[in-house]
């Protein structure tokens, strides 16, 4: 894999907070809720597969995705996020703009993000390779309060790196906001980074705002609090292609109209 | 009608390892809504000991009445106990068996009968089981779907001359898959013939399965079949064509996820995009728009019982009393009362090989007025059966009883050309 590129050198950053990034991100929420586009409406067609990655069931896969995508909560019912063992494979896609340093292009990235429960790999063979076919990216993720999934990261890497040489990777640390209960010390996560020399962001679990229907989280608020992470990642894939390329190729991303 | 008696009534599902006792999961709703509400293990342990009691003495305890609860276990391949109670009126013991059957139907559907029957870690066994509590919440919720009651399969009528069952079908031979449909929140909008061949549970599940879960844009699940492979997963593939509108395969290694990518869905499905958006509005409306019903029609519930699937609506005249859900609860339970005690059950399965003198005895149509007593007042509900169709209606108070079965056999005539 290339040395990752520096966070900034590729994209504008912030460029989701200026006027002209939010009239982009008009077009993917609506009423302040994030659109759901079924395959027939997808405004964009090339595809980036990431896979998610954890160890343990807790760590906030389904949960991360589902604050990209902003969906409903999965049980309305409910005031906080229930974690659900996941099934089997599920797919979300995620549509997100950011402008390029370089030409000063805005490029509509579709993101699709691919999340298995452990206890589906584990029971199923065919599920593992089924999630790293075709991967441009893998997302590992470990919980600030579970220091297993911190500690198993390595087995995860191992398990991915023989199999996608020329993916990117990125690790994601979860409930970041809950530092009462980390388990993770901050001189342990400085060892894995110059241990791996991967990227490493951490994310907030707690559901933010919500609109005036008590159930719809704020599709603004939510798109605030994982700028960062669908950034960098936008930003890593974009570079990762451009060195495929050899600098010089078209890049597979359509920009929008 | 006891149905009115407390729409906050609580519902407690426990399941038990049989042989042991243990619990391995407890789920309540009350007024429709889940609950953590949990019974007391002393509570637990004595319903599971009393049916134990009665199965080592060879009696079956079936079910049991106090005031206000009504009590139903069921014990599958004596491996697996599952007890419901219920003080919510109206529930019916034949209401309650059903639930229990498809709940079963779940816990095999997500977690596969080897590994109930043959239960070597409990502890996992409990974990395992943690993904089917969001199908089975369901069961117990508020559900618009009626397919747990009536173990036919929820449909909507797709608009006439509509392109749809084409394109299914050349879909399927194209992917090379049986199984192919079209699920609108829930209902089953198209279907290949392999996938109508389906047996009882999964007919229902599969769909139910998809209308209780949060959109995704693909999944790929391994399901266990309760009828049809209940110890060999299949895989069920959905694709998200528009929002409320999911596409499912159930198939065997191939194909693979990745091989379902948004150019050949688009190739395929694009051009039937108007098609497709009319159909996502069909949902809980079930019928064609604009299909002529009279207007003292609140609620429908029409059975196809030799195909198995049936249609069911509460959205006619939306803006009168009674509330939806209201509607729902009083057709569930006009459903379980002629079901149970007018109509014979189950007439699609062999054991109704009956006597010519026992078969002129079986009624033709039934008719229940609920609610106060005054006359003129009072939801009208009517029941027809003609041929394999039975037709159950709510009607508003307006409605004269003396005209209450032509208006049925109207409506039925009218909807026997589509369903």
């Amino acid at each position: 894999m290339a040395k990752p590129p520096a966070p900034g050198s590729v994209l504008v950053p912030d460029w989701h907070e200026s006027a002209e990034g939010k009239e982009y991100l008009r077009c993917i929420l609506r009423k302040s809720r994030r659109r759901v586009f079924g395959e027939c409406l997808s405004p964009v067609t090339s595809v980036t597969c990431c896979s998610l990655q954890g160890a343990e069931e807790s760590v906030g896969k389904g949960s991360l995705v589902a604050k990209a995508h902003k969906l409903l909560l999965p049980s309305p019912h409910h005031a906080k996020w229930l974690p659900r063992p996941s099934t089997g494979i599920q797919t979300t896609v995620v549509f997100w703009p950011a402008k390029l340093q370089a030409s000063s292009r805005v490029v509509m990235f579709r993101f699709e993000f691919w999340d298995c429960g452990e206890s589906a790999l584990t029971k199923f063979d065919h599920m593992l390779p089924a999630c790293q076919e075709k991967a441009d990216a893998f997302l590992f993720l470990f919980s600030f309060t579970d220091r297993a999934s911190f500690e198993d990261l390595p087995g995860q890497l191992a398990r991915v790196t023989g199999e996608a040489p020329g993916a990117v990777k990125m690790v994601i640390g979860s409930k970041f906001d809950q530092y009462m209960h980390t388990d993770v010390p901050e001189q342990d996560l400085r060892a894995f980074r110059q241990a791996w020399e991967l990227p490493l962001l951490r994310v907030k679990s707690v559901p933010g705002r919500r609109l005036a229907d008590g159930r719809t989280l704020d599709g603004w608020a939510g798109l605030a609090d994982m700028a960062h992470v669908l950034n960098s990642l936008a930003e890593h894939l974009w570079h990762q292609d451009q060195v495929a390329a050899g600098l010089l190729a078209s890049s597979p991303e359509n920009t929008p109209d | 009608m006891g149905e009115e008696r407390g729409p906050g009534g609580a519902v407690h599902l426990l399941c038990l390892a049989a042989s042991s006792g243990v619990p391995l999961f407890c789920r309540s709703s009350r007024g429709g809504v889940p609950t953590r509400q949990q019974l007391p293990f002393s509570v637990i342990g004595s319903l599971n000991g009393v049916h134990m009691f009665g199965q080592n003495l060879d009696v079956q305890l079936s079910s049991a009445r106090t005031e206000d609860t009504t009590v139903v276990w069921k014990s599958f391949h004596d491996s697996i106990t599952l007890i419901v109670l219920s003080s919510e009126g109206g529930h019916s013991e034949l209401k309650l068996e059903r639930l229990l059957q498809m709940v079963f139907g779940a816990m095999v559907l997500l977690v596969g009968l080897e590994e109930l029957t043959n239960i070597r870690n409990i502890e996992r066994l409990k974990k395992e089981l943690r993904a089917s509590y969001h199908l089975i919440d369901s069961f117990l919720g508020n559900s618009e779907l009626i397919g747990d009651l009536t173990q036919c399969v929820d449909c909507v009528i797709p608009p006439e001359g509509s392109p749809l069952q084409e394109a299914l079908s050349n879909f399927a031979k194209a992917t090379r898959t049986a199984f192919v449909s079209l699920v609108v929140s829930g209902r089953v909008l198209a279907a290949t013939e392999g996938w109508w061949r389906l047996g009882t549970p999964e007919a229902v599940l599969l769909p139910w399965l998809l209308g209780s879960l949060p959109p995704q844009t693909a999944r790929d699940y391994p399901v266990y079949l309760p009828h049809g492979s209940p110890t060999v997963p299949h895989r069920l593939l959905t694709l998200m064509l528009l929002p409320g509108l999911e596409l499912c395969l159930l198939c065997g290694p191939q194909p693979l996820l990745s091989q379902l990518d948004p150019q050949l869905l688009e190739s395929w499905w694009q051009p039937l995009l108007e098609p497709l958006r009319a159909s996502v509005l069909l949902g809980p409306g079930a019928l064609p728009a604009g299909f002529p019903l009279h207007e003292d029609i609140l609620g429908l519930l029409l059975l196809h019982l030799e195909l198995r699937r049936c249609l069911f609506t509460v959205e006619p005249s939306g803006d009168k009393e009674p509330s939806l859900v209201q509607r729902r609860r009083l057709l569930r339970s006009f459903y379980s009362l002629v079901t149970s005690t007018h109509f014979p059950p189950e007439p699609g399965l062999p054991e109704k090989v009956e006597d010519t003198a026992q078969k002129a005895q079986v009624p033709r149509a039934c008719y229940l007025v609920s609610g106060p007593e005054e006359p003129g007042t009072g939801w009208r509900l009517v029941a027809l059966q003609v041929g394999p169709r039975r037709l159950l209606l709510l009607l508003s108070p307006q409605s004269p009883t003396h005209g209450l079965r032509s208006l049925a056999t109207h409506t039925l005539q009218a909807l026997t050309p589509l369903f």
